[in-house]
């Protein structure tokens, strides 16, 4: 027997809960199940043997805690603990065609962002589980009770590159109808499937009763398989005895059966018998199989954007043509691109294109870093953008969600490199209509292209859906006659082909006067012919409205909704307030007004040079800030609040320099650190605040930094001041470890350090140079070393 | 939890007794708004004659605390992942709010385990409570955490863990000890002396306390 042959079953039955049952032969509270398999294999054998002979067609080893983070302190390897769950399962099994599944539970630590564990870590601990299994004679994989959609992915990975053998994920679901980490079902259903595993459902934290609302979203989004394998109810806090019997629960399943689902079983609290009811309760009943209608859609964990409407991609994430953008790069300044990103959410941006190429740069590394910060900090999908293949593929493996890649194009060698990885990954992927000839001039000719791009694609298995046609925008400057036929190409694939299509709009005016008036134009005729995805900048007020407002006119936004909560309230009039003479940029600083002090800076630098500005104007605001903050008349809010209107000002002449080719303004440079071992971050944070706005330039290594990492910044960037942050007792070790290493390598710079648990005389015995009791002292001892 | 305690999270924001101007409140209002929409307070909480607790509860201090108990109380509570994202995204564009934000966070995970007290109260009414003892206060060592957070079953029952550095992640939770006695503790909630920060704490070196 095997899964395949399984599913010709009218229904597939799997078993019930092992902990539970475990607890009723004996198991004392705080022992976890994966100690019996050595403990009591005697039990573990009965419950599996009970399941077998209550109908159950695949029985899950009890591997459950088999991983090396769990197994931590136990004395046993993963491999013997998978070992001896499987001399179990084995016994248990014997004499009866009934599948054994090595059972992969959560890791038991949270991944990144929530957590500090990362995806590869993630996908290592899975893959010795995995593999374990493999090596003892499982006969597929069941990776349960998830709630977080990044960890199934590493494991869904580890399985489909380390084994051939089927593979089943089940998440568990809130009644909110999102797991823990907000994962929601489409977004669950797209990965999952996308990433190809052989079934899909859900178990655990409720009971049948419970779950039909996230079941039958599920059932919409997906075509394999489901399964349902939910608790017995509720356990009663005080007995721990769950509310459902059996009859009742088979009862309940029944519906289940009616709706779809494929796959039954139970977990907490479920027993034998209920495997038994269960199986009764089903028999003569036919499974109602539905083919789901799964829209066009891509995905981040949490938000599912569904292209069955125009959606804006926001094309600010690239370093083409700003200065600013690649000195960021240069510097591994990555707050500099999530505010990026931010910005552009915030302004309307559905999608957000991520291109981080740039020749001085490791852009594979940099599409890693920028996608897992990018990930911790909005929840829109992301489109992968990159000339480099291996980029590409860097950048889908740690995605957390359904990504778009951008691109493959009609030449044999993208399509036979690019389709793979959209294929495995399962992402969505723009079709760029130009190959060995270069981009057609005629329409027809860009068709066909498409037509081959949509063609290889469904070889490779992606579905049509996922494809999106790019007909390329000319630049009207130079080819004035090819506008119309991108226009024209647009609309052929659109109404032929039945894809979708996306263009990158503002590449149309290039080389023109009032760039906006030609993009907002374009766009709005692109829109009309038939274009899905402009790739357009967002932060543009007409550009978003166009697209808002095409929505409306084109009968798609339904009563004006999205429309009017928009722009209701909306006044094109001059805000009061901002009248120019009322305010300096002092008084700015002082009352935290961030627009009028970016405002008057960009005023004053038409006539002011720009260290005048500097010193002599925001340095003297945020001092008297600094010092009311120190005599008690303002607190750490208020501080802040004047430290970001004053970045807004640096940014403001940063952003002139730049233009202008001169050296950007600093005053020296800082190493920024929360040692190792820590991950409170926000002091930290609060101190490079502070010194940005002293015209400091912060390099920030960011939290949990190794001692080495330190160590190199300092010796290779040439630092002369280093400041240390550690919160925990227990992490003050790291901060003396890394003094001292800096001290060993005989680094040129002085050392402060801060942190709640630290005190002056401590930090004198671990050999700091400076004790700073809040972000103001260390403005005042960044003074002292660097003027 | 439909409000925060004002006064508790200007504390945090190091405002001491002092008030904020009407357009910081404001801004603390909006905060307010944002992170009472993210958070998704849950708690776990289970009860063990004090003998029979599966957690090893190392050091003097926790024994001192737990002297007259009976029963043992483990609790762990949580704001969840949204929170730490809210507070996340504030620290790149808008580093005040972020610092609002944190300290509005701790308000609100204090008020989440007042409310696992009360719940916890009612279940042993003819009981008194002592206060809330966490892994890492005085020496009561904090790499018990995993185990605490395993006894508990936290990871599946709030998706509360812990990372190899015994942080509790989600960030803004807490576990805690208290103990159930039939005679009214003393009220030792002078948490200052047991209190790691007792040498350099901002708000005593002010004269203020912290709530603790």
């Amino acid at each position: 027997m095997d899964f395949k042959t399984l599913l010709k079953k009218e229904f597939v039955f799997l078993d019930g809960g092992m902990g539970t049952e475990l607890q009723k032969r004996g198991m004392e509270a705080g022992k976890s199940s994966e100690e019996m398999n050595s403990e009591h294999p005697e039990w573990v054998i009965d419950i599996m043997k009970s399941y077998i002979n209550a109908g159950s067609d695949i029985v899950s080893a009890n591997t459950f805690s088999s991983n090396r983070i769990k197994l931590e302190g136990t004395g046993r390897t993963v491999e013997q603990s998978v070992k001896l769950a499987f001399d179990c399962a084995k016994k248990a099994a014997e004499g009866t065609d009934t599948l054994i599944a090595i059972d992969v539970g959560p890791i038991g630590q949270l991944l990144e962002p929530t957590g500090t564990l990362t995806f590869e870590e993630a996908y290592d601990i899975f893959k010795e589980v995995i593999v374990a299994g493999k090596n003892n004679g499982a006969d597929l994989v069941v990776i349960e009770t998830m709630t977080d959609i990044y960890e199934v992915k590493a494991a869904l990975l580890a399985a489909k590159e380390n084994t051939d053998l089927p593979v089943l994920c089940y998440m568990t679901f809130e009644k909110s109808g999102r797991t823990f980490t907000g994962c929601s079902v489409p977004a669950m259903a797209l990965v999952i499937e996308g990433i190809g595993a052989d079934a899909i459902g859900v178990n655990c934290s409720l009971g049948p009763n419970d779950l039909y609302g996230v079941v039958e979203e599920l059932i919409a989004w997906t075509d394999l398989p489901v399964v349902v394998k939910p608790n017995a109810g509720l356990p009663d806090p005080a007995t721990g005895a769950y509310d459902i019997d059996a009859e009742m629960f088979a009862g309940y399943m029944k519906k289940y059966a009616e709706m779809g689902v494929k796959i039954f079983g139970g977990c907490c609290g479920t027993s034998p018998e209920y495997i038994k009811a269960l199986i009764k309760a089903l028999d003569g009943m036919e499974y109602a199989e539905i083919e789901a209608i799964i829209p066009p859609a891509v995905s981040s964990y949490a938000v599912t954007v569904d292209i069955t409407q125009p959606r804006i991609i926001g094309e600010r994430i690239n370093p083409t043509g700003k200065k600013l953008f690649k000195e960021a790069l240069k510097n591994n300044d990555i707050d500099y691109i999530l505010g990026q990103a931010i910005d552009q959410v915030h302004a309307g941006a559905d999608i957000l294109d991520v291109n981080v190429g740039l020749p001085e740069i490791n852009e594979k590394e940099m599409m890693v870093r920028v996608i897992k910060a990018l990930q911790g900090v909005v929840d829109v999908p992301l489109q992968i953008d990159s000339t480099i293949p291996e980029v590409i593929e860097a950048g889908l493996r740690v995605y957390n969600g359904k990504p778009i890649v951008n691109s493959v194009n009609g030449e044999e060698k993208s399509l036979n490199t690019i389709l793979p990885m959209v294929k495995k990954y399962g992402a969505a992927v723009v079709g760029l209509t130009l190959d060995e000839n270069g981009i057609p001039k005629k329409a027809e000719e860009r068709f066909a292209i498409a037509e081959r791009i949509v063609n290889r694609a469904a070889e490779y298995g992606i579905r049509r859906e996922d494809v999106y046609i790019d007909c390329l925008t000319l630049t009207a400057s130079a080819e004035q006659a090819a506008v119309m036929e991108t226009l024209k190409a647009v609309k052929m694939v659109k109404e032929r082909l039945g894809v979708k299509t996306v263009l990158g709009v503002s590449n149309i005016s290039f080389g023109l006067p009032n760039r906006e008036l030609v993009n907002h134009n374009f766009l709005t005729m692109a829109l009309t012919n038939g274009l899905d995805l402009p790739i357009i900048n967002p932060n543009v007020a007409s550009m978003t409205g166009a697209v808002r407002a095409y929505k409306l006119l084109a009968n798609i936004d339904k009563n004006s909704v999205e429309y009017i909560a928009n722009y209701s309230g909306d006044s094109t009039a001059p805000k009061a307030a901002a009248v120019k003479s009322d305010i300096t940029l002092e008084y700015a600083i002082a009352n935290g007004l961030k627009n009028d002090g970016a405002r008057i800076t960009g005023e004053m630098l038409q006539t002011v040079d720009p260290m005048e500005i500097i010193n002599g104007h925001l340095i003297p605001a945020l001092d008297k800030t600094g010092s009311e903050f120190e005599t008690g008349k303002i607190f750490l809010p208020q501080l802040i609040l004047s430290a970001g209107v004053a970045q807004a000002c640096f940014d403001v002449i940063k952003a002139k320099l730049a233009k202008e080719n001169n050296t950007p303004v600093s005053k020296g440079k800082v190493i920024v650190a929360t040692v190792k071992g820590d991950i409170h971050d926000i002091g930290k944070n609060i101190v490079k605040t502070l010194l940005e706005n002293y015209g400091y330039t912060v390099i920030d290594l960011g939290k949990d930094v190794p001692e080495q990492v330190v160590v190199d910044t300092a010796i290779k960037e040439n630092v002369k001041l280093v400041g240390l942050s550690a919160l925990m007792t227990t992490t003050l070790k790291a901060m003396e470890d890394t003094i001292k290493l800096l001290r060993e390598n005989k680094v040129d710079c002085k050392i402060m350090v801060g942190g709640a648990v630290l005190t002056p005389e401590y930090a004198g015995k671990i050999g700091a140079d400076f004790y700073s009791k809040d972000a103001k002292e260390s403005v005042d001892i960044a003074k002292k070393v660097l003027g | 939890m439909h409000k925060l305690n004002r006064a508790e999270a200007l504390r945090y924001m190091g405002y001491g007794n002092n008030l904020p101007d009407e357009k910081m409140s404001l801004l603390i209002d909006k905060c307010e708004e944002q992170l009472l929409a993210a958070a998704e307070p849950k708690f776990v909480f289970a009860v063990f004659d004090k003998d029979k607790c599966p957690v090893s509860l190392k050091g003097k201090d926790i024994a001192e605390h737990l002297e007259k108990s009976e029963k043992v109380v483990l609790m762990a509570a949580t704001l969840g992942a949204k929170a730490d994202r809210l507070i996340r995204t504030a620290e790149i564009k808008e580093m005040a709010e972020a610092v609002i934000l944190d300290a509005l966070a701790s308000t609100a995970i204090e008020q989440v385990c007042d409310n696992a007290e009360k719940e916890i109260h009612q279940s042993f009414a003819d009981y008194f409570m002592t206060w809330r003892f966490s892994p890492g206060y005085g020496d009561f060592p904090i790499d018990i955490q995993g185990e605490f957070l395993k006894v508990l079953d936290a990871p599946k029952k709030i998706g509360l863990c812990a990372n190899s550095s015994n942080i509790l992640t989600p960030r803004k939770s807490v576990t805690a000890v208290i103990g159930l006695l039939k005679e009214k503790p003393e009220q030792k909630k002078s948490g200052c002396q047991s209190c790691n920060l007792k040498g350099t704490c901002q708000f005593r070196q002010k004269g203020e306390r912290c709530g603790f």
